[in-house]
């Protein structure tokens, strides 16, 4: 550069120009390929590590759950299993950073993982059992520990709590659903007085924690009636996340462009057939998001079940959870780490497959 | 297919009125372009058309009756929005079959079918949307509006998210089916070249209201008022704004005559009406601009900027030359002070200053 300058500047001035050096390609590969796989295996070395702390004690709780035997905490067998995972986690993200061919990866991830079931079984295999898991299957769960009734009586089989929790959930997240559709619709598409208003309520109440109005909303629910009866909870759960799943809701509205519902219209549907066969569908992902999430608030709800309640009218998979810890205390933590394994799982099926859309429905509330 | 009127349709919002006191009346089987800058209220009156937006005041008739209370659905109009509003969820066979799913139709995949290779997409039937290209997303949207054989076709801007010479091909092909299938269709555009060369008849609207009806010679050739001479026609018309003061319009030492008008005026001059000549109007050369077949030049004159067309073939000028132009009495248009023009006023240069 600095010389064809030069040759600009003076003409007539005869200036050797060298020719440029011809790169070294395969140099320059082997260079930004070493610097990938730096890069690489740094970022998956930092994210295994930064995922330790969450991973963790779900996995103890796991672990307890099929190991212990008396009730008292062992962590012997947790560091066992982790002395053959931990090594076979790096193997793996060292064969991925290494392997560059997606074939390769899966061979090495296929026989990492049948050597690490081999380790766990030389390792931890005779500690398992699952005589935690008995009260699956044992409705007199507590008096046979206790041989005597529990203090607080009438302590359910956990079936009896599961499909409770099921229909709490299942309800308030039609509810959740149904509503939150219909008001996000007509909040995205009609002018109407107090509109904006509306808007900026919806999103006043979030700023409240609905925790603090639990007084109130128990003086209301007996009120009408529906204390001591799953109907309490249904509703108040409904209530509280209905702000916040119509605003999602509308968003996902505002992004289905107005023509394609005239042009349905002018098609010959009637604005709710339009609604239903052209509008709906591409609010799927949006509907998918909020059912999920609404069931899982659902399933997990504790503050308002046991609010709600004044004796042991109902029971639900979370104050089950709490009474097997508050009775059993001190006698067995394989017990209770048995029934938050089963309490967790159907909100962790639901969520692994319904993360898509659940990672769609931030982007569809940003738009609202 | 039918005839169409409009009578006194006004369209107003709170504030703002979109569309005021319209009337027009479309023949069976004409095709009508409505042309004008955005937010004339072209788009406001196809939607009235359409029965999406009821009319504030006046009336809309097909074939005589009046469909006012007539919702959208039962009108029987086809309509092809400018992003082509296909469902994203529907294959394009089910895309076109969507509007005969709500009438009872015998044969309706026939019809469909038939419908889909009338505009040649016989091939892409089971792709959804979002895996055609522009052209083919057109195409389609067309075959689903007219596949229920509507009264009217409503064609909102249809042209203008394709690509130049894909725009040439459709321009054509839409005018090869609507003819083919004899409806009457209602074209909303900005775009004047498009009005011109697909309808048979131009209504230039602005700010609401309609400013001239007539075939695109006659907006061209016979504007009827300031505003159409100055949208149609690229370059666009020189408007000159002076006053006739004792039978003519002074700018420093130059003079017009003018005829048939007194007090404020615009003269208008079409760029390709002005000639160079040894004598005539004085203008000074500003810049020159190759147009491909001709050449357009701009100049200041006494009057302000002007511009004017040369073939192609006549020796370029310089910048900064020093010029005469020449005009027929017979070319220019005069408006009056109210934008409407002034039949029978002509200007022409003095007799002294030709040549």
């Amino acid at each position: 550069m600095a010389q064809s300058e030069i040759t600009a500047g003076a003409p007539g001035t005869p200036i050797r120009v060298e020719a440029p050096a011809r790169p070294d390609w395969e140099m320059l590969a082997r260079q930004s390929r070493r610097a990938r796989l730096w890069k690489n295996g740094l970022l998956i070395a930092f994210l295994t590590l930064v995922s330790v702390p969450i991973v963790l004690p779900f996995f103890w709780m796991f672990v307890i759950s099929v190991s212990a035997r008396t009730g008292g905490v062992e962590s012997d067998v947790l560091w066992r299993a982790c002395a053959v995972l931990v090594p076979a986690t790096f193997a793996y993200g060292a064969a991925h950073v290494a392997l560059p061919r997606r074939k390769q990866r899966w061979i090495a991830g296929g026989a990492l993982l049948a050597a690490a079931a081999l380790g766990l079984y030389l390792m931890v295999g005779e500690a398992l059992h699952l005589n935690n898991y008995r009260f699956l299957v044992n409705p007199n769960l507590i008096e046979d520990i206790r041989g005597a009734a529990t203090a607080g009586g009438q302590f359910p089989w956990v079936w009896t709590a599961f499909a409770n929790s099921f229909y709490v959930a299942t309800t308030s997240m039609l509810l959740k659903v149904i509503v939150a559709t219909l008001a996000g619709y007509y909040l995205s598409r009609f002018a109407f007085r107090g509109r904006s208003g509306f808007l900026q309520g919806l999103l006043i109440l979030e700023v409240f924690h609905p925790w603090m109005l639990t007084i109130p909303i128990f003086l209301v629910i007996f009120w009408v009636g529906l204390l001591n009866t799953l109907s309490g909870p249904i509703l108040v759960l409904t209530a509280i996340d209905l702000p916040f799943f119509i605003f999602i809701m509308k968003g996902f509205f505002d992004a289905v462009p107005w023509d394609i519902e005239m042009s349905a219209m002018t098609d010959g549907a009637s604005r709710r057939q339009a609604f239903r066969m052209v509008v709906l569908p591409q609010v799927r992902a949006g509907l998918i998001a909020i059912a999920v999430l609404g069931f899982i608030k659902g399933w997990e709800e504790y503050v308002f079940v046991t609010a709600l309640r004044t004796g042991n009218s109902f029971w639900v998979m979370s104050t089950y959870l709490y009474y097997v810890a508050e009775d059993v205390m001190g006698v067995d933590y394989g017990l209770v780490a048995a029934v938050s394994v089963f309490y967790i799982l159907p909100s962790l099926v639901l969520y692994l497959f319904c993360q898509k859309y659940l990672t769609q429905m931030t982007l569809g509330g940003v738009k609202g | 297919m039918a005839r169409v009127e409009l009578r006194n349709l006004t369209k107003s919002w709170d504030a703002a009125t979109a569309v005021a006191d319209m009337s027009l009346s479309i023949a069976d089987g004409e095709f009508t372009a409505i042309l004008g800058p955005s937010g004339c209220g072209k788009s406001t009156t196809l939607f009235m058309l359409a029965g999406v937006y009821r009319p504030t005041a006046g009336d809309i008739f097909f074939d005589g009756a009046r469909v006012n209370d007539v919702e959208a659905r039962s009108r029987n109009v086809g309509i092809v929005f400018q992003s082509y509003a296909l469902y994203p969820n529907m294959s394009v066979l089910q895309n076109i079959l969507f509007p005969l799913r709500f009438q009872k139709v015998p044969d309706a995949d026939r019809r469909a079918r038939e419908m889909a290779e009338l505009v040649q997409v016989g091939e892409l039937l089971d792709r959804r949307p979002s895996q055609l290209s522009g052209g083919q997303q057109q195409r389609v949207a067309l075959a689903r509006a007219l596949v229920k054989r509507p009264n009217l076709l409503l064609l909102d801007e249809p042209l203008s998210n394709l690509d130049a010479t894909l725009r040439l091909s459709m321009r054509a092909e839409i005018r090869r089916i609507t003819r083919e299938l004899g409806v009457t269709t209602i074209l909303v555009t900005h775009d004047q070249i498009e009005a011109t060369t697909m309808a048979d008849r131009v209504v230039c609207m602005a700010n609401g209201r309609v400013e001239q009806v007539g075939t695109a010679d006659d907006l061209y050739l016979r504007p009827d008022t300031r505003f159409v001479a100055g949208f149609i026609g690229s370059p666009p018309m020189n408007l000159i704004e002076a006053t006739v003061h004792e039978g003519a319009i002074r700018a420093g030492a130059a003079r017009i005559a003018v005829t048939g008008a007194e007090g404020t005026v615009t003269l208008g001059l079409r760029p390709e009406m002005l000639h160079p000549a040894e004598r005539g109007l004085q203008a000074r050369v500003a810049h020159v601009e190759p147009m491909g077949r001709e050449r357009m030049t701009t100049a200041y004159t006494d009057f302000g900027t002007i511009r004017f067309i040369e073939p192609i073939a006549a020796p370029a000028r310089d910048e900064g030359e020093l010029m005469h132009l020449q005009f027929d009495a017979a070319d220019t248009i005069l408006f009056g002070p109210d934008g409407r023009r002034l039949p029978g006023a002509r200007a022409s240069l003095p007799e002294a200053a030709h040549a």
